[in-house]
């Protein structure tokens, strides 16, 4: 087993002194760019483990950005708490309303669960929105501060993202962790068949929970850090079509495989980026390649490189047939060597 | 495999910088080119490409020819955010644009870190109020609007009871916030107060909401789209009574969209290519020459916000930001001195205008002026 789990790990220390450096160049806008797909694929990786690795299919995850983004913009702009607290309540309060809404997910599956989910995102919403008093309003909450953190200013672009990166390799490695111990496995159990999961001990009903109210709170870290990143926050950043664009970046990355999430995340927050060299068809040319993604490989880009590797197995398996079938025939006669 | 994703998103977002070229000067236009505000960003991109054509084809600005580029915003305000950075970093010597008041909010604080100047075409109160030396408008603050559709309300249309239907986002909340107390300062009572959705279709049930209410005028506060679709959904309910309303909704892409049911329609506008002024008409006519449309009130904002760059950098000499951020406020344009500012136009300490404004009444799918407001503070 660990022979198969350190090639993960692996990656993960490699890219972490590379991305630490790579940035250093970029001017502020890059730095930018990087730092929201970073803390889009937080939230991406939540939504990872909820539909991924526990098969609920959940359009909340925008909705879970919009609880931590407020939680923490109020506590910092109005209540002047220091942002690692503030990250921390953002993140249990997510954690808490996951559990909430993950007693419906016991009772309905699939579609139906995304209907329970897009109308908890909808309410979501309106609160954000209509609750004037807390949240702003429409109007949104403005000068959200970036952190003194142990001496260190913060508010640059590059120690931001610095910064958003260590959260980013903390949160990755716990992903880790939890879905190599029991847990993670009890995940994959329930996903791959609740009845036989059941009678091999596994709670599915706590186990269930957990799996949504972890994913939800990865949503609400993302969004702790989205706050301070944008430094304003209206309630239009976190409607339902962002729930959408999350479900899209998982499925695109790979729902189910480790890094998913972040190519997923490359692929829905940076390449638009990219395509604005594109000029006015930026847009169209990403909704085509986001159509031909879904049609080519309904699996995401992760499984589009996973396919290509058993198709190259399997003709190199071919080849060796191939090869192999004249002395098989030579030795066992014409009639078996069809056969293989 | 992955790896190689990470490493070569890297060496991609390296490539995100674009050099400046030093015989020219780089306006960076951020703008709402898809999304809700896609009709109004589309009409300042055009505007603000005509007054570049026109000032580089008379040696541009200080003999340097401009370089304008067009971000699109997604009328969001992380994208705006974003785009606006990259502006900055792109070495942007004023940053044109947004209009929408979320997207400016999100992305104000930037420019005024980096003391880039930012000529923006919103209208809800709230930007000019926060104290930043580098926010200009290009139109009337809301805020300015609406006493003064208050007294017409009052003395012109007489109403005692008027319904008011806004649009639940900043502009239209703003715009809203505003009007209620300078009514009800009038002892004009609202009969009905009527929140509808940002890209809404159907208006039926507001429309329906109106008639109950029974009000002497309804007042209405919406985006281009939205106006054109409420308006058709009050003709339908055969509403006859007066309806007002400030700029959006006497548009022209309104009028275009709502054909008939725009006919009647009455109120505030503070820029109209149809105003009795030379300097309107012939930007209009231009206008119309080369897109094939007409322009409204943004298409306006973006091609003045071109021409106000343009005089002030002449006015201080030389292409220095804070220097220009100094001159431009409490500066006045006459069109006396440069027609391309279209109207005479005063900037006030906080980045507010000061202009004439217009009363204006749809008649047979053509906005015509009623009558011409003084400056406020001429």
């Amino acid at each position: 087993m660990t022979r198969k789990l350190n090639p993960t790990l692996l990656i993960v220390l490699l890219a972490f002194p590379i991305l630490w450096f790579a940035p250093a160049g970029l001017k502020s806008y890059g730095l930018y760019v990087v730092a929201l797909w970073l803390v889009m694929s937080i939230a991406a990786m939540g939504l990872n483990l909820t539909l991924g690795y526990a098969g609920l299919t959940s359009l909340a995850q925008g909705a879970f950005l919009g609880i931590g983004a407020y939680a923490t913009a109020i506590l910092t702009v109005k209540a002047g708490w220091s942002l690692p607290a503030s990250f921390l309540v953002s993140t249990g309060l997510s954690f808490a309303v996951g559990i909430v809404l993950g007693f419906p997910a016991l009772r309905v599956k699939h579609h139906y669960l995304a209907f329970v989910t897009l109308a908890f995102s909808v309410v979501v919403f309106l609160v954000a929105r209509n609750e004037e008093w807390l949240t702003g309003g429409v109007f949104g909450l403005a000068n959200i501060p970036r952190p003194v953190l142990f001496g260190i200013d913060l508010g640059g672009g590059l120690a931001f993202y610095r910064f958003v990166l260590c959260v980013t390799l903390v949160l990755t490695l716990v992903m880790w962790w939890l879905l190599h111990s029991p847990w993670g496995r009890a995940f994959l159990a329930i996903r791959e068949n609740a009845l036989r999961a059941a009678s091999l001990g596994i709670d599915i009903r706590a186990y269930t929970l957990l799996a949504f109210a972890i994913g939800s709170a990865f949503g609400g870290a993302a969004g702790s850090l989205y706050a301070p990143l944008v430094e304003f926050i209206d309630p239009a950043p976190f409607a339902l079509s962002a729930s959408f664009v999350l479900l899209l970046t998982v499925v695109a990355g790979g729902a189910g495989s480790f890094f998913g999430p972040f190519v997923g995340a490359f692929f829905s927050y940076m390449l638009p980026e990219l395509l604005r060299a594109t000029g006015g068809w930026y847009l169209i040319i990403y909704a085509a390649v986001v159509l031909v993604l879904v049609m080519v490989s309904p699996t995401g880009l992760l499984g589009l490189i996973d396919r290509w590797r058993d198709h190259r197995s399997q003709r190199r398996a071919a080849t060796i047939r191939a090869a192999a079938r004249p002395t098989l025939g030579a030795r066992q006669g014409p009639q078996q060597g069809s056969a293989s | 495999m992955t790896f190689k994703t990470f490493a070569a998103g890297v060496a991609l977002a390296a490539a995100f910088a674009a050099p400046a070229f030093a015989d020219t000067v780089k306006l960076i236009d951020v703008i709402e080119l898809s999304g809700p505000g896609a009709p109004a960003g589309t009409n300042w991109k055009n505007g603000s490409d005509l007054a570049v054509a026109e000032i580089n084809a008379k040696g541009g600005i200080l003999g340097k020819q401009i370089e304008l580029i067009h971000y699109d915003s997604q009328t969001n305000p992380g994208a705006t955010r974003a785009a606006v950075q990259r502006a900055v970093d792109e070495d942007a010597y004023v940053v044109l644009g947004p209009i929408f008041s979320g997207p400016i909010s999100a992305s104000m604080q930037i420019t005024q870190r980096a003391g880039v100047p930012q000529i923006v075409g919103g209208e809800a109160s709230a930007f000019t109020k926060q104290g930043n030396p580098y926010i200009f408008r290009t139109s009337l603050n809301q805020a300015d609007s609406m006493p003064k559709l208050a007294n017409y309300l009052r003395d012109e249309v007489k109403a005692k009871s008027v319904a008011v239907v806004w649009i639940n986002n900043d502009f239209g909340k703003g715009g809203r916030d505003a009007i209620i107390p300078e009514l009800q300062k009038r002892g004009i009572q609202v009969a009905a107060d009527i929140a509808t959705e940002s890209g809404q279709a159907d208006f039926a049930a507001d429309a329906i909401k109106v008639k109950n209410a029974n009000a002497d005028a309804v007042f209405v506060y919406l985006n281009e789209e939205e106006s054109a679709r409420f308006l058709r959904a009050v003709r339908q309910q055969g509403i006859a009574k007066p309806i007002i309303g400030e700029t959006t909704l006497l548009g022209a892409k309104v009028i275009e969209l709502a054909g008939d049911a725009a006919n009647g329609v009455k109120g505030h506008v503070g820029l109209l290519v149809d105003a009795p002024n030379p300097g309107f008409q012939a930007f209009g006519k231009k206008y119309m020459d080369k897109y094939g449309f007409t322009s409204d009130h943004n298409g306006i904002k973006g091609y003045t916000a071109v021409y106000t760059v343009k005089t002030i950098t002449e006015r201080i000499g030389k292409f220095d930001r804070e220097a220009f951020a100094k001159a431009l406020h409490g500066a006045r344009i006459d069109v006396a001195q440069e027609p391309g500012i279209l109207i005479d136009t005063k900037w006030l300490a906080n980045g507010d205008v000061d202009r004439e404004s217009f009363l204006v009444e749809v008649t047979n799918g053509k906005p015509v002026v009623k009558a011409t407001l003084p400056m406020i503070n001429p």
